[in-house]
């Protein structure tokens, strides 16, 4: 079903496509530019020109890896919840938090009504999309993680923020879908995070997406869906991203044993590693998840965004996953496009 | 009766202000070998210091070391014992935060203490007591891969040895408060004959300190009868979790409270008044010596600005009820 859709809006994909979760790394002078830009020793257009160059750099590289569905890579954004919370009223900065080891982030306070101010990803997604003839995913943060990665200060409770944040937000997907977004993929690493909200958070997903023309994926990361599996299925995506290797691959006999109807991502490389796995290793995984979810349904892409490792660990990290693709595919005597 | 004041167990390691962040660019420096393990040490006892003289400042009668040492609550206890390898990054229940899962793939060893110096050094830091929050038995063996014991009850009866001989450390050295960190026991998949079991394994080397039991992030109050049977000393309660806890508490308790009033969670500061009169409600048939009030977890995950704040609103509560 996912890919008579995805044939439907005009996008045919070899067999076990590729793609990557969203963020890439930053090259370091842009890593300067933005703390230059920080402390006002620097213009905006200069870094503008910096974000543009390093777009440009990662969309021919992942032409050049051979991947299928390439993403702009995220140069001109910092935290994924602190970029929407910067573009739209009702949020004011909020100071360091811990998320791990030595990595703090700044995490937003929704202090008032929020209100999409007007698109926010969609310059740089058309901008970054004429640049290549492949599909170039959109890229958003859903409405519960905003809501769950924010403290909360403006809203009575998590369901109301989340609700309106899903109204918002879907002005955001549809300017996207309008501009020509094909695919768009929204990160919800939180979803999992507390069963007993899953039934509100899906249904802010369905409110922010239900009825546009485009083929959602959603991104999901670091939790515990075994706990949420069987609510899965009445996900309103096309495609879920599952961050695999880090977890030994868990879900597969899940996957296997109840299959959710839906196209899956997996993520057959560790975001968080700095050693770029074998190839040997790789392929296994995606072997096994190809084994479990069928070859018709397994996209391969990274565990989580890479932008955490360096410019050389994600172009090999990238490499091995489109490497692997190529020899499952090869064993499985596909032809180039699914018919 | 007295009414004390505690930080639970984290405190932000670091600020938004520049002079705050020492420990995160000595942590990055050492990364990258520009600093050597030496070093970074001594950028962990100066914020250790530090964020002990900030707890004192705001009123605190049993500061922590803030945990600044710590990769995460999990990981940091179990990363010398034999039998465990540190395994990839998982979200610590429904926050923002990762740990490292451990991977039991032997019999876990308890080799030598390790939260003895930590609480040495921040003991000598600080003129009041030092409370000391540990990861629990159950919680611990819940957040780990188990790939050699084969059973819920292997691993945490074995883990409560472990956590017992840490306690039993602990107390030797004059630590008169230990808080096991039980977030788990809240979890609908609960086994209460284990979590009794292994609770009082791991309290049992305690000697004169008291052992409070610390659940977070979870509704309490319809455990809260069961909560009240375990061997420990102290109950230390989230009541930002559990609307239904206060009218349980109004019945009086058999152990000591340690009430988390403050959202350790949130930014949005708590109202003084509003929060004493509902600590008046919960105490009013309170017969201990004492209770504590202490913010509802870790401070951790608010930034250091409102992690003062919280402590400070702490202090403003007790005066409301004076």
């Amino acid at each position: 079903m996912s890919r008579e859709k995805l044939k439907k809006l005009g996008i045919e994909l070899p067999v076990i496509p590729t793609t990557s979760v969203g963020s890439l790394p930053k090259p370091p002078a842009l890593v300067k530019a933005r703390a230059l830009r920080r402390r006002g020793a620097l213009s905006s257009r200069e870094l503008r020109r910096l974000e543009d160059e390093a777009t440009v750099f990662w969309v021919r590289k992942q032409e050049e890896l051979g991947i299928d569905v390439l993403v702009d890579g995220e140069q001109y954004r910092g935290d994924m919840v602190e970029y929407f919370a910067e573009n739209m009223d009702g949020f004011k900065p909020g100071g360091l938090v811990r998320s791990y080891g030595n990595r703090f982030y700044r995490k937003p306070i929704i202090s008032g009504k929020i209100r999409w101010r007007g698109p926010i990803t969609v310059e740089r997604w058309a901008s970054a999309q004429k640049l290549t003839a492949r599909p170039l995913k959109g890229m958003l943060t859903g409405p519960y993680t905003i809501m769950d990665w924010c403290f909360l200060e403006g809203y009575p409770d998590r369901r109301s923020a989340t609700t309106e944040l899903a109204g918002q937000l879907r002005r955001e997907a549809a300017a996207l879908v309008k501009a020509g977004a094909k695919i768009v993929q929204i990160d919800e690493p939180a979803i999992s995070t507390r069963p007993e909200e899953v039934g509100w958070a899906f249904d802010a997903l369905r409110a922010a997406t239900e009825g546009l023309d485009a083929y959602f994926v959603m991104h999901c990361c670091y939790g515990e869906f075994h706990r949420i599996y069987d609510e899965l299925r009445r996900l309103p995506v096309d495609n879920l991203d599952l961050e695999m290797s880090n977890s030994n691959l868990d879900l597969l006999a899940l996957l296997r044993e109840r299959p959710l109807g839906r196209d899956i991502s997996v993520g057959i490389v560790d975001a968080h590693s700095r050693a770029v796995e074998d190839l040997a290793i790789v392929e296994g995984r995606l072997r096994r998840a190809v084994e479990a979810v069928g070859p018709e349904r397994v996209w391969a892409d990274p565990d989580c965004g890479l932008k955490t490792r360096t410019v050389e660990e994600a172009i090999g990290k990238l490499r091995v996953v489109q490497r692997a693709a190529l020899e499952v595919r090869k064993s499985l005597g596909s032809s180039p496009a699914v018919k | 009766m007295k009414l004390l004041i505690a930080n639970n167990s984290g405190y932000p390691r670091i600020g938004d202000a520049p002079e705050e962040q020492e420990l995160r660019r000595a942590t990055d420096a050492w990364e990258d070998k520009r600093k050597s393990d030496g070093e970074l040490e001594d950028a962990r006892d100066a914020v250790a210091r530090k964020v002990i003289a900030e707890q004192l400042e705001a009123g605190v009668d049993l500061p922590t070391d803030g945990q600044v040492r710590w990769h995460d609550p999990v990981s940091h206890l179990l990363r010398r014992s034999r039998g465990v390898e540190l395994g990839g990054l998982i979200r610590l229940y429904d926050t923002n935060f990762y740990y490292r899962r451990p991977l039991v793939k032997g019999a876990v060893r308890h080799r030598e203490p390790v939260l003895l110096e930590e609480f040495r050094f921040a003991q000598e830091a600080s003129a009041k007591p030092v409370k000391v929050a540990l990861t629990g038995p159950y919680t611990l063996a819940a957040l780990s891969l188990d790939r050699h014991y084969g059973s819920r009850r292997g691993l945490a009866m074995r883990l409560a040895a472990f956590v017992a001989a840490e306690v039993e450390a602990l107390a030797e050295a004059g630590c008169g408060l230990i808080q096991l960190d039980e977030p788990e026991i809240l979890r609908p998949s609960a086994d209460w004959d284990i979590v009794a079991e292994a609770t009082s394994a791991a309290a049992c080397r305690r000697g004169s300190a008291k052992i409070a039991l610390a659940a977070s992030w979870g509704d309490a109050a319809p455990l809260y009868e069961k909560m009240q049977k375990l061997d420990v000393d102290i109950l230390g309660l989230d009541l930002t979790y559990s609307p239904g806890l206060p009218e349980r508490l109004k019945a009086g308790s058999d152990k000591l409270l340690a009430l988390g009033v403050v959202d350790g969670r949130n930014t949005r500061l708590e109202d003084p008044r509003r929060t004493a009169d509902a600590v008046g409600r919960i105490l009013a048939r309170y017969k201990k010596p004492f209770a504590i009030l202490m913010p509802s977890c870790s401070l951790e995950f608010v930034p250091r600005s409102h992690a003062r704040r919280k402590l400070a609103l702490l202090g403003s509560v007790r005066a409301r009820l004076a």
